[in-house]
């Protein structure tokens, strides 16, 4: 499973930035997105699939890294049994 | 009469009256109120005049991130004032500065952050709250959108905060500490916590079902209060001698300013400290007061407020003299900006100046003997021989505020 198109379609949905203007292993920064707007997409990503990151390293930058990320939380969450 | 040394070469406002300064004076001079009906939830009645902003004219959604509509209004209103003066081409960035007053900061951002970590449960809150929130954030923006290397300062004086700001930047324009200011204010809190907020400060006038628009009568005898307003106002300042180099158009002159302190009490205001505030700037501005023509007063029409003001004007005008001077309080019909009131009035006192034209004192039927002043009629609005204007802000903390404005001959 992969979160990348989930995330590309939020950064559209919140930022107006389309699939096509973000390539998933181009610098997220170069973009516009910098450390102020991560963090608050961090916390949509939260929101959005109910789950809690980790808080970021800061060498991540791409969106593709990022979706692994989520990749594997959401892995980590979907392993742990029900309470 | 000296020709004032800083010129005001652009305005620019986004308010309660849309976001043409020309438009919004138009407005005025028609005495139209922009005070609605707010929050029909509230336990009681709230009136306020709010801004119709799409925030999609001056930023991306990207850009939105973190910015807090106080921003947003700044930065627009900025922006338009800029463009006015005929943009920034030629200023050399390290000798321009940016003065803004703002009372409160981003209040929708605290609002947000307060409902989604408490009152939902959530526990969590806007990792951006504190940078969309804070006081100094409108004046950061602006100066990131213009490039702006100078002097980059928030002045927090509550009801005086963007008077005070124009002052400041009028100090450094004259002084030449810079070349060009950016000058003004910002505020947007009317969201429901502040608004019951200044209800429980008994200072917000009640109004009957379908009253709201005319709810507020500065100096009139059934006086009861103000009601809030949101939005921003901007004006471009330089001296006189660049503009002239430039062949920019000059709207007027801003000559005189006085700041002064009650050092009584907090929020009762004191006609002695308005008095000095208002000696002061007419000294700076070397003018009389017969000189003045038209004051765009204070006015919140509250109970206690007016008649200090009333009072501070005849000590420094004298009671013959106080007959002569037209008086107006504006707040009537765009409400009380609070930390943006300053420069939006001095805005409408500029164009008052400009066309020789002073806006209405509305919504007085029977004017309060205690406020005996000589309140502008709606629809007596011409003003052929006015030359010279002051712009009054008086703020809660007991700072006082008094801008004078000459016509650029």
């Amino acid at each position: 499973m992969s979160s990348l198109t989930e995330l590309q379609d939020l950064i559209q949905d919140k930022y107006g930035l389309d699939a096509a203007q973000l390539d998933p292993h181009a610098s997220m920064r170069e973009k516009g997105i910098d450390s102020l707007a991560l963090a608050e997409f961090l916390f949509e990503i939260e929101d959005r699939f109910q789950i809690s990151l980790p808080d970021p390293d800061p060498a991540m930058d791409t969106l593709a890294q990022l979706a692994e990320l989520v990749d594997q939380v959401r892995a980590g969450a979907a392993a742990q049994p029900a309470t | 009469m000296s020709a004032a040394p800083v010129a005001i070469t652009g305005l620019g406002v986004v308010g309660p009256h849309g976001d043409d300064a020309q438009a919004m004076f138009d407005a005025l001079l028609r005495g139209e109120s922009a005070l609605r009906p707010v929050f029909p939830d509230l336990p009681r009645p709230a009136a306020a005049a709010m801004v119709d902003f799409d925030p999609a004219r001056w930023f991306t959604k990207l850009q939105l991130v973190g910015v807090d509509r106080v921003s947003q209004l700044a930065v627009a209103a900025a922006d338009l004032a800029v463009l006015d003066a005929g943009g920034l081409a030629g200023a050399d960035r390290e000798r321009v500065g940016v003065y803004v007053g703002c009372g409160m900061g981003g209040a929708g951002a605290l609002d947000s952050a307060y409902r989604s970590g408490i009152a939902n449960g959530s526990g969590r809150v806007p990792p951006l709250t504190i940078p969309a929130f804070m006081p100094n954030a409108p004046a950061s923006h602006v100066a990131i959108r213009h490039g702006v290397l100078g002097p980059v300062l928030t002045y927090s004086v509550a009801c005086a905060s963007s008077a005070i700001a124009l002052a400041e930047a009028a100090k450094a324009v004259r002084s030449g500490e810079v070349d060009l200011a950016i000058a003004g204010g910002s505020e947007a809190l009317i969201v429901p916590g502040v608004v019951m907020a200044w209800q429980a400060m008994q200072t917000l006038a009640p109004f009957a079902e379908g009253q709201a628009a005319t709810a507020v009568k500065p100096f009139a005898a059934d006086r009861a209060g103000f009601a809030l307003g949101e939005g921003a106002a901007f004006v471009v300042l330089e001296s006189a001698q660049r503009a002239a180099a430039r062949g920019a158009r000059r709207y007027a002159g801003l000559s005189g300013w006085g700041v002064s302190s009650d050092a009584t009490h907090l929020t009762k205001p004191d006609a002695a400290g308005q008095a000095r505030a208002l000696r002061h700037a007419l000294r700076v501005a070397g003018l009389s007061p017969a000189d003045v023509g038209y004051c765009n007063a204070h006015g919140t029409a509250t109970r206690v407020g007016d008649p200090v003001e009333r009072d501070a004007l005849a000590r420094v005008w004298g009671e013959e003299g106080i007959e002569r001077l037209r008086v107006s309080s504006t707040k009537a019909l765009h409400g009380h900006l609070l930390g943006a009131a300053g420069a939006l009035e001095a805005v409408v006192t500029v164009l008052a100046l400009h066309h020789r034209q002073v806006p209405p004192n509305a919504h007085v039927a029977q004017a309060d003997p205690a406020c005996a002043l000589n309140l502008v009629r709606p629809g007596d609005t011409q003003a052929p021989d006015l030359r010279a204007a002051v712009s009054n802000s008086f703020a809660f903390g007991g700072t006082n505020a008094a801008l004078v404005f000459e016509r650029a001959e």
